[in-house]
């Protein structure tokens, strides 16, 4: 009897010893407690690349580059989508980059802490110009279960203030250097401090029509901007991971469909809206099987066309579309053509040679030949003369230029979409009175979860710089 | 720390306490027989009430047992035959005849711990159900045979694939946590096991729950146990109840040798209506590559110059008989000093929707060995291999949908091994080719030691464990390279999957015993419970394969992996009193504290307890002699909750997309787990009564219960702009109260005939009485539908677990902070002389059922024998997937008015009767209008409402005839035993649902979106022949 008490006795006592061991079990073996600076700037730069994908498969509808092949598809009739995982997306980036610059204040990593100002800036900015006010102070660091929200106008200031920093901050010390953890500079900072000052020009102009603007300030920011298609912000996309328009052309292939061209893109380049022919439309879409280029009309659906070989799409392997082409995040043509906007009204010589050199920047890009380049740049209905170019001129051709980037919308909005031969889709959502939609729902998610914060407002009410 | 010593100290304390009975020893000897034929009984367990002392008869029916004191009360108990108390007074010697039991088994239920415990003693509902009844359902998952057989027990199938898994919740939903796992604990032979379901990532392919591992055949008994009370003792995993099984052992006597086997076919039990008029095509035309199914003209025109052009009855056609064989063969004896029981089990079952199968093989050892009066030990062993090829079946009945019904689908495969279409995939050929194959290789086993160095005391230990690995492989066929091929895949993909879990389960317990006077007895169990589970999963995938159908992972020229690894640990201490006064008063006290490794260090450790009374009042006042037995039940009741290992604070994750370029990104994790987080608590109190009737002929048991769970830890959803998305916190309250009865009798009962009823009928009322301020809902899960059709099943403060939000008509008079949809006011027509949609949120429907019950009957006849069970739900409404899909291709059979003109029911805005008359058809009416795509697919597959309807139904689960071969018969043959029967299941389904089995639905038995059917593996019904033998 004896025994037995000494054997449970010692049993109880191992027990008592390691329980608190035996116990301590819970630390997450499959999620780091910390990340490093350099995954977190890789994870960054790739899923800002694809936030600007994201919005651009959304406006891309909007602005008429693309149309559903099935009637009244939501994008295309203006429809209040939710978009709960865009908003996630968005917000999980400038989380991560929020973590990002805290560790390189901490670290001294100033080339880490500018590079991450300017993407937070980017995404910052992107999310204001589709929603509006947004959470921000109250964000990312949970001091709040149900943040408020900002206005938007004192969010681009804070845009402003980001740009600013990031591009003082890439110009000093940094105890850490940027390397192939940087998927869109592969750690060449003087790209970065031109992608910032580039982004900065590009924000300042979405204000055009406010009183904050000055047309002088850009041209400055200018000057330190990109110089060339060298300098394009960019992410070359994987084999392991398909450029996502690449995917689009072949899930399309193969009758998953999507990405079919929107009729009013078509006749801007095939002689029907405008005289010219523009060599680039066989380099950016696909042809029928008959070899001729149709679009759909947005809203109207493909009517009797079947699935494939009727109209035209993204296909596969062009240079949109290249399992690893490079999705563009800010380019210099799109540089040229800010550059052309600004000047327009004070220096319409050098306003005339930016457009230019933006057309001729994009047709680099895509590798038109010489002659091609040259018969298009010097017909007159392009090359009309700097007395005789207009803000259309510069918008039609920058809408060209900036193919399926979201960019595009916020032109389109502050143009009031009037690009040439524009008309409102077919099957126009009801809600909008006939008029162009101005801004992206609150998703649903969003309502949910923090309703009481979440502005009350419909597609039509602007952002502040389109008021 | 300090808490822990305390209780362990106590434990030591109680170590040093003394049994303060010191009675005279003396020996009583006997033989028991049967009242049937006089012959020895051997096996027949006798226990000296009130001490741990006892034995077994040995093959002739002898025993001897030393006992102290004359007052002692000797029970004598054997299955199948009624027990007797005896008090021994100063006989040496006690002859017993044991008299058959009529009314079953369910005297003595299985309790905490493997603990054989008399109902009667109990102060909470506890229900048993014993092997025939599990055997006779046919069902190859343990948990099906469940269905309809205990009160408060909802058994949903999720479908009718082979293998696939079934869902069981008691007493209903207790946590808010869309993810939670709202099943009871399963128990085998004392050890906690794994009942998990699985899911495959991507298409629904329906996977087992691991219970289905386990052979029905060799299962004894199972009693569930509903009530917190009831599982206190097996702490926090039980919180949701526990399903306690024990398995066959062997018996002391004659080697004995059980074969039975069965076959057994099965078809869809209840199809859609659907139409046969019109063909392949749109807007009426015919078109024979259309993408478009039946939209075309009608078939009979198109027959006139395409002759071969039919309506080919492909839903009907494209399912196979499924076949299913099962052979179990076990062999068990044993005498005085060991038992020994085993057996090997194989089914093979082929399903209805071609290529899908699953097969099982298990094979079991258990024994005992007493080595002395004081020391015994038992174990057991069981394996089991188990798995298939599971059919994407969703996206099969999504192929179907798409199918056209004028073109053959069985006819799916051209020669060179290309898919035959005329553009659309055909889902026979996506079946057989883009296969997903499980193989599960599990051992569940046990060891105990009960070692009993005086009567008083008693000393017992098991360990248990519980491993499985599961190896998974998918499938999907990119291009042959063969011009004109219409593959799955433009790439193709390999995934490899491996799972390994392993449960490990160590209980230590004491148990005391003390009579403080002949009324009074005690018993003491004090014991220490821990346990752990360590899971670990690595996924590979492969795309774009350099060699067409040559799948190997180190060919893919696109490579991803993904690991996933999980270790929780609890130990628990736990006390449980039981008092027993008269033999009419029982009281029933636990305490139990549990640490986790889940939760945080400050909040881990934490204490609950229950109260448990019952008083059978037949036994202490005088009553009318047609009441042979009462009893009121009463108990309070807590358990205590933690919560899945490694969640707590912040963490990073690198996204399975990466390395990218040799680069590992991260992000920072979107849960956010409260680092105060503390463990949930549920409360529950239930109020009983039980009796008995007419000497047992009839008995009625009634249950009230309320449980409420607090501090629930769910993850509440939380604006991605915190820099979370999920914030898993305390928070939240839901209510669970509802009534069970349950009413059995012996109607007849003569040498020649018998009738055995039984039935249970329970109703269960949900309320979400709280979730966190400032959040609106819980989502729990969606399903599309079509053009703003999609439901989405949501969780409100202040209503039911399982409301299904859609879109619906706009009526006339809608009061606009009604959450609900009121179908009683007039729907409004537009302008256009169509139903006006609108796209705001209202509950259609809920799909948690009101009531719940079923019914069982037996008869015999000589050595016939005839069973039937038929169980119910009502009061729950589903999402039809289906029925949306099939809208929207035009192949309901109410899409035959396509050629019609109708006024719609209704209101125009102003209150005016609708009188305009439409037409339903696509394209250019009669009338010159032009209705475009046509009502159903412009106006009706668009509104939610269409598509929740009700979901109640009544099923013959199964009947049985089977023919015992008479004795006389059997003389001449080695065989003791012959039993033939054939029996069949699910033949009768009473349903208003139009579609497939409205039990099916997609998200397997591990989610809780079950209101949403999705387009679920159609219910079957099945017919077996059975052939048992015995050696």
């Amino acid at each position: 009897m004896k025994a037995i008490y000494t054997i449970l006795g010692l049993m109880l006592f191992l027990a008592l010893s390691s329980c608190e061991d035996f116990l301590d079990v819970n630390e997450n073996p499959n999620n780091p407690q910390d990340a490093p600076i350099n995954g977190l700037m890789t994870n960054a730069t790739y899923e800002t690349s694809l936030n600007v994908q994201a919005i651009g498969s959304i406006t891309s509808n909007y602005v008429q580059y693309l149309a559903s092949p099935n009637p009244a598809g939501a994008s295309d009739i203006m429809d209040a989508s939710n978009y709960s995982g865009l908003w996630f997306d968005l917000f999980n980036v400038m989380t991560d980059l929020t973590d990002l610059m805290e560790k390189a204040e901490a670290e001294e990593a100033g080339h880490y802490l500018g590079a991450g100002q300017i993407l937070m800036a980017l995404n910052l900015g992107m999310t204001v110009d589709v929603f509006g006010n947004v959470p921000y102070t109250e964000g990312f660091d949970f001091s709040s279960v149900t943040p408020t929200y900002d206005d938007d106008q004192a969010l681009y200031s804070e845009v402003f203030s980001l740009l600013d920093q990031g591009i003082q901050n890439l110009s000093g010390n940094t105890a850490l250097s940027l390397g192939g953890d940087d998927f869109i500079f592969n750690g060449d900072v003087s790209s970065w401090i031109k992608f910032g000052n580039m982004l900065k020009a590009r924000f300042m102009l979405h204000t055009k029509g406010t009183t904050t603007y000055d047309a002088q300030a850009v041209l400055t920011t200018l000057a330190s901007g990109m110089t060339s298609n060298e300098d394009d912000a960019t992410v070359v996309f994987f084999e392991q991971r398909f450029n996502p328009w690449a995917q689009v052309a072949i899930n399309n292939e193969n009758l998953l469909l999507g990405g079919w061209i929107s009729t009013q893109f078509i006749e801007a380049l095939d002689g029907t809206s405008y005289s010219t022919v523009d060599p680039r439309l066989s380099l950016m879409i696909g042809a029928t099987d008959d070899g001729e280029y149709i679009g759909v009309t947005n809203g109207a659906g493909r009517g009797n066309a079947p699935e494939q070989g009727a109209r035209s799409t993204l296909i596969p392997d062009q240079y949109y579309t290249y399992e690893d082409s490079p999705l563009l995040i800010a380019t210099y043509a799109e540089q040229k053509f800010i550059e052309a906007e600004v000047a327009l009204e004070t220096d319409p010589s050098r306003a005339y040679t930016a457009y230019l050199a933006g057309i001729e920047a994009h047709m680099d890009m895509l590798e038109v030949g010489d002659d091609e380049k040259m018969d298009y740049l010097n017909n007159p209905e392009v090359s009309m003369g700097a007395s005789e170019l207009t803000l259309a001129d510069i918008m039609k051709e920058k809408w060209v230029a900036l193919f399926l980037h979201p960019e595009t919308w916020n032109d389109a909005r502050r143009f009031d979409y009037a690009y040439k031969d524009m008309t409102l889709p077919e099957n126009l959502n009801g809600n909008l009175n006939g008029q162009y939609i101005r801004r992206l729902a609150y998703p649903d998610n969003e309502v949910s979860r923090n309703g009481s914060n979440v502005p009350d407002v419909t597609l039509l009410d602007r952002i502040w710089w389109n008021d | 720390m300090k808490k822990n010593f305390t209780y362990c100290l106590l434990m030591l304390l109680l170590l040093q306490f003394n049994g303060a009975v010191i009675a005279q020893q003396s020996t009583v000897n006997g033989k028991v027989t049967s009242a049937e034929d006089q012959v020895g009984l051997p096996g027949v367990s006798i226990v000296a009430e009130g001490t741990g002392t006892g034995t077994v008869t040995d093959l002739d029916g002898n025993f001897s047992l030393n006992v102290s004191g004359t007052n002692t009360v000797l029970v004598f108990s054997y299955i199948g035959f009624a027990t007797q108390s005896i008090t021994l007074g100063n006989q040496q010697t006690l002859n017993v005849v044991m008299q058959p039991e009529a009314k079953g088994l369910d005297e003595f239920i299985v309790t905490a711990f493997g603990i054989s415990q008399e109902k009667k003693s109990l102060g909470y509902a506890a229900q048993n159900i014993d092997a025939e009844a599990i055997t006779k359902t046919k069902q190859p998952n343990l948990v099906n045979s469940l269905q309809g057989q205990a009160a408060g027990v909802q058994v949903t199938n999720s479908g009718g694939a082979p293998g696939q898994s079934a869902r069981i919740i008691i007493r209903g939903i207790n946590s808010l946590d869309p993810g939670a796992n709202n099943q009871p604990l399963f128990v085998v032979d004392g050890v906690p096991v794994d009942n998990s379901t699985i899911e495959s990532t991507g298409t629904p392919r329906g996977l087992s729950n691991r219970m289905a591992d386990l052979n029905p055949n060799d299962v004894a008994s199972i009693s569930v146990l509903k009530g917190a009370a009831a599982t206190a003792l097996y702490g926090v995993r039980a919180a949701n109840g526990a399903v306690i099984v024990t398995t066959k052992k062997g018996k002391a006597g004659e080697v004995r040798v059980n074969y039975n086997g069965s076959v057994g076919f099965e078809t869809v039990n209840q199809l859609p209506k659907l139409q046969d008029k019109y063909g392949q095509g749109f807007s009426g035309e015919y078109q024979p590559s259309s993408f478009w199914p039946s939209w075309g003209a009608p078939i009979a025109e198109v027959q006139q110059t395409v002759s071969d052009h039919k309506y080919q009855d492909n839903w009907n056609r494209v399912f196979n008989t499924g076949v299913q064989l099962d052979n179990n063969i076990s062999i068990s004896g044993g005498n005085e000093k060991a038992t020994f029981y085993g057996s090997f089990g194989n089914l093979q079952q082929e399903g209805i929707i071609p290529f899908s199968s699953w097969n099982r093989t298990t094979a079991k050892l258990s024994g005992s060995v007493k080595v002395s009066e004081k020391f015994d030990f038992s174990g057991s062993v069981n394996y089991s291999n188990s798995g298939g090829n599971r059919v994407p079946h969703d996206r099969f009945m999504e192929r179907m949908m798409y199918w056209s019904e004028t073109t053959d689908v069985r006819d799916y495969i051209n020669e060179d091994g290309t898919m035959r279409t005329y553009s659309n995939t055909n889902p026979i050929y996506d079946a057989r080719f883009a296969t997903y194959e499980d193989n599960v290789n599990r051992v569940i086993g046990n060891i105990n030691f009960n070692y009993t160095p005086t009567e008083w005391l008693a000393f017992s230990y098991r360990l248990g464990n519980d491993f499985y690995s599961d190896q998974r492989t998918e499938i999907t066929p990119g291009p042959k390279g063969i011009d004109g091929e219409v593959p799955l895949s433009s790439t193709g993909y390999l995934e490899e999957t491996r799972i390994n879990s392993r449960d490990l389960t160590s209980n230590f317990f004491i148990t005391l015993k003390k009579q403080f006077s002949p009324d009074l007895n005690t018993s003491l169990r004090l014991g220490n419970d821990i346990f752990e589970r360590k899971y670990d999963r690595v996924t590979g995938r492969g795309e774009n394969f350099v060699i067409p159908d040559f799948y190997n992972l180190s060919v893919a020229s696109q490579i991803f992996a993904s690991q996933g690894k999980s270790i929780r640990r609890l130990v628990g201490y736990y006390g449980d009193l039981m008092m027993d006064y008269k033999n009419y008063l029982f009281l029933n006290i636990t305490g139990r504290n549990d640490i986790s490794s889940t939760l945080p260090k400050d909040n881990n450790s934490f204490f609950y307890s229950s109260f448990n009374l019952g008083y059978v009042f037949s036994e202490n006042m005088e009553l009318p002699s047609w009441l042979t037995f009462g009893k009121l039940r009463a108990s309070w009741a807590q358990v205590g909750k933690d919560t899945d290992a490694h969640i707590l604070g912040s963490t990073y994750v690198s996204p399975s997309i990466f390395p990218l370029n040799g680069q590992v990104g991260f992000t920072r994790n979107s849960v956010y787990g409260d680092l105060a987080l503390k463990p949930e608590q549920t409360t529950s109190i239930e109020f009983g009564l039980q009796t008995a009737f007419l000497d047992n002929r009839a008995n009625f048991d009634v249950t009230y219960y309320k449980s409420n769970a607090k501090d629930q830890i769910i993850p509440v959803p939380v604006s991605d702009a915190t820099g979370y998305s999920s914030y898993i916190t305390n928070a939240g309250e839901i209510q669970n109260t509802g009534f069970e009865f349950i009413l059995g009798g012996s109607p007849i009962e003569n040498s020649d005939f018998s009738w055995n009823i039984s039935a249970n009928l329970s109703i269960n009322n949900n309320e979400i009485k709280a979730i966190k301020e400032g959040i609106d809902e819980i989502v729990v899960g969606s399903q599309y539908g079509y053009a703003g059709a999609t439901v989405t099943m949501k969780l409100l403060e202040g209503e039911a677990y399982g409301n299904i939000f859609g879109s619906s008509y706009q009526r006339l008079g809608t009061d606009p902070d009604n959450l609900f949809l009121d179908r009683s006011l007039p729907v409004i027509i537009g302008a256009n002389g169509f139903p006006v949609r609108t796209g705001t949120q209202l509950i259609l429907g809920n799909a948690v059922p009101k009531w719940i019950g079923g019914v069982r009957n037996d008869f015999t006849y000589k050595d016939f024998e005839f069973s039937f069970l038929i169980d119910f739900r009502t009061g729950l409404e589903q999402y039809n997937q289906y029925a949306n899909f099939l809208s929207a291709f035009g192949k309901n059979e109410f899409t035959e008015a396509r050629e019609d003109f109708r006024v719609f029911e209704g209101v125009l805005a102003d209150g005016s009767t609708n009188t305009k008359e439409v037409w339903l058809g696509q394209g250019e009416g009669p009338d010159g209008v032009d209705y475009g795509a046509g009502y159903w697919r412009n106006h009706y597959r668009t509104t939610s409402e269409n598509f929740v309807s009700d979901a109640s139904f009544i099923k013959l689960r199964n009947i049985t005839l089977g023919y015992n071969l008479n004795p006389d018969l059997l003389e001449r043959t080695p065989f003791r035993t012959a039993r033939v029967s054939v029996a069949a299941n699910n033949i009768i389904l009473y349903t208003p649902w139009d579609g497939f089995d409205p039990e099916s639905f997609s998200a397997g038995a591990g989610g809780n979106a079950i209101g949403l059917t999705g387009l679920g593996y159609p219910g079957v019904q099945s017919f077996f022949f059975n052939l048992n033998l015995g050696l």
